[in-house]
């Protein structure tokens, strides 16, 4: 067994000195052939335009609108949410542009499911006032997740007001 | 001899302690596979950072067993300390990082110092040291004929929250040494690489009244886009030769899973389930998808034919399995093991497969997301929080070796290698 073995390492190791690369010259210089992708410089992009200044105009409703909150992992509107709900239909009908709907989660979430999630509540938000007679087609839903925090504070209270509806129009 | 074995292996195991975390343990096969190497600096300036990221380098391949001391010697020598005479490799290695970064590295054996392997590296951007190291060890790893690490010299992209409403997307190599911000301003999420050679990603940009996926050239910034969907738009996997996607949209307010051919611009609906469908991954020969439902009333992983049929469940562990990701038949995905909702937030790993339903551990302690296959599904990495700290870790699947990294960006988004 251990002849075997040591004859085996022998004839490894002599592979190896038998295929070792020709030494390259120590002094040469970008001898990286085959990374040329890490040698290449790579893009800086701004995109500064959206959002700018008032990050506040993205993280609550607006135009008369009220946000309707929500259970941890749940999408269905709550009895306590149907004065904001009334409100908001009754904002809906006069409303002279499209509305967007903004589903937003708290952190409580991971990648895709969380986007998943804030777009359900936006789904039951829309449903509602559209139950209501408002024409589905001028409303527009997007789910921003956990991307929009209203605050950052590791306590139930602050997670409550990330999980939320969020209702403007569009400009 | 047993003896012997016993002493090597209880040395191994306390190795592992020191620098792993959740490492499981088949530590004496390993032990008998992986080669002794040190590392030996001739640099005219030792960098501890240069040294820690070759031997993460060396311990996270699952080929070596690194002596952690760093060693300080002449690169032009053959002579080997005695100290080092218990290896079986020593790297010499110097690192230039004046103008640019430059190293140069000596495989020798030994037992006796013949040189196996030299070669210089070089590269105008003294940030990216990080990657030069990479090479020099994953061509080392060749050269002793391993199986391929390639995976360490890949870019991470990954995109972090910075204000409420703003993101930033950022490539960094595996170890967070190097980091650059790609995209910068409003809210661009979900970066995928588009193709193996990491020249193009995708990425989901909130600029617009609807959420657009944009492919992106990180080389020369030509921007093309690829669709846009009410609600939410997320490519969640491309295939193996980049023709296909799996996007998670919503044209009519319901997340599905669609496959989308770029050649022809058709999209096949894949899900449609009127809760949550996404995170659509493909397995085996692309033919089947794996994904995340809460098709029972909570989040758990699911399987399905692209072309029909029947949607099984894979997992049948856990009450909160919210994000996965596949290789071939391989499957990891995060569980959400907090007893209460607001409590500690523990999220932990787990390994399984499409044909079986055995189900591993991969971390036990913490908070572990953002699961991801290296591109030969042999490594997996993952975010890490513990208290207040933040760390990208990585478990060789097959050495069961793990290694953190320090990590103190703002809040990740997603994450791809």
């Amino acid at each position: 067994m251990t002849h075997k073995l040591l004859l085996t390492t022998s004839l490894i190791s002599l592979l190896l000195i038998g295929c070792a690369q020709p030494a390259p010259d120590l002094a040469g210089k970008n001898n990286i052939s085959d990374a040329n992708h890490i040698e290449g410089d790579t893009v800086s992009i701004d995109e500064n335009s959206y959002g700018t200044g008032s990050t506040g105009n993205y993280n609550s409703s607006s135009d008369g609108f009220k946000s309707i909150y929500f259970g941890f992992a749940d999408y269905s509107i709550s009895p306590d949410m149907e004065n904001n709900m009334n409100h908001n239909i009754e904002v809906a009908n006069t409303a002279a542009s499209k509305i967007k709907i903004e589903g937003n989660c708290d952190e409580f979430g991971t990648d895709e499911y969380n986007y998943a999630l804030g777009l359900k509540r936006a789904k039951a938000v829309k449903d509602s006032i559209a139950a209501q007679g408002i024409d589905p087609s001028r409303m527009v839903m997007v789910s921003f997740g956990e991307s929009n925090a209203v605050c950052t504070e590791p306590s139930e209270s602050c997670y409550e007001r990330n999980r939320r509806v969020d209702i403007r129009l569009m400009k | 001899m047993r003896q012997l074995l016993l002493a090597v292996v209880s040395m191994s195991i306390f190795t592992l302690n020191l620098f792993g975390v959740d490492a499981t343990l088949k530590i004496e096969k390993d032990v008998e596979q992986r080669a002794r190497i040190a590392l030996m600096d001739g640099s005219t300036e030792q960098s501890s950072q240069v040294f820690d990221i070759l031997l993460s380098d060396l311990k996270i391949s699952g080929h070596f067993l690194p002596d952690s001391t760093h060693h300080i010697g002449d690169l032009s020598s053959n002579y080997i300390i005695p100290a080092l005479k218990s290896q079986e490799y020593v790297i010499k290695y110097t690192m230039d990082q004046r103008s640019g970064a430059k190293l140069l590295v000596r495989l020798l054996k030994a037992s006796d110092g013949t040189q196996i392997f030299k070669k210089s590296y070089a590269i105008s951007s003294k940030e990216k040291m990080p990657f030069l190291i990479h090479k020099a060890i994953s061509d080392i790893n060749n050269i002793l004929q391993y199986p391929s690490i390639s995976w360490i010299n890949r870019y991470v992209a990954y995109a972090v929250y910075t204000t409420p409403g703003r993101s930033e997307i950022r490539l960094a190599d595996y170890t967070f040494n190097y980091k650059k911000t790609i995209i910068k301003g409003g809210l661009n999420l979900f970066p995928k690489w588009a193709d193996r050679a990491q020249r193009n990603i995708y990425y989901t940009s909130y600029k617009g009244t609807l959420p657009t996926l944009y492919k992106l050239n990180i080389y020369n910034g030509t921007k093309t886009k690829i669709a846009s969907s009410e609600g939410m738009l997320v490519c969640s996997d491309v295939n193996n030769d980049g023709s296909k996607l799996l996007l998670t949209m919503a044209p009519e307010g319901q997340a599905d899973i669609y496959e989308l051919d770029l050649a022809s611009k058709s999209k096949q609906r894949v899900t449609n389930f009127k809760g949550i469908d996404v995170n659509g991954r493909y397995v085996d020969d692309e033919s089947r998808i794996v994904f995340v439902s809460n098709r029972l009333g909570y989040a758990n992983v699911f399987k399905k034919s692209i072309e029909g049929g029947a949607t099984s469940q894979v997992v049948y562990h856990g009450r909160n399995n919210n994000a996965c990701d596949a290789h071939g038949d391989k499957i990891v995905y995060s569980s959400r093991e907090s007893s209460n909702a607001f409590g500690d937030n523990t999220f932990n790993l787990y390994l399984t497969s499409t044909g079986s339903s055995d189900t591993r551990p991969i971390t036990t302690t913490g908070s572990n997301q953002f699961p991801r296959f290296s591109t030969d599904g042999s490594v997996i990495l993952f975010l890490k929080q513990s208290g207040h700290s933040s760390s990208i870790g990585y478990t060789n699947l097959t050495s069961h070796q793990s290694l953190l990294f320090p990590f103190n960006d703002r809040k990740v988004q997603s994450i791809d290698w």
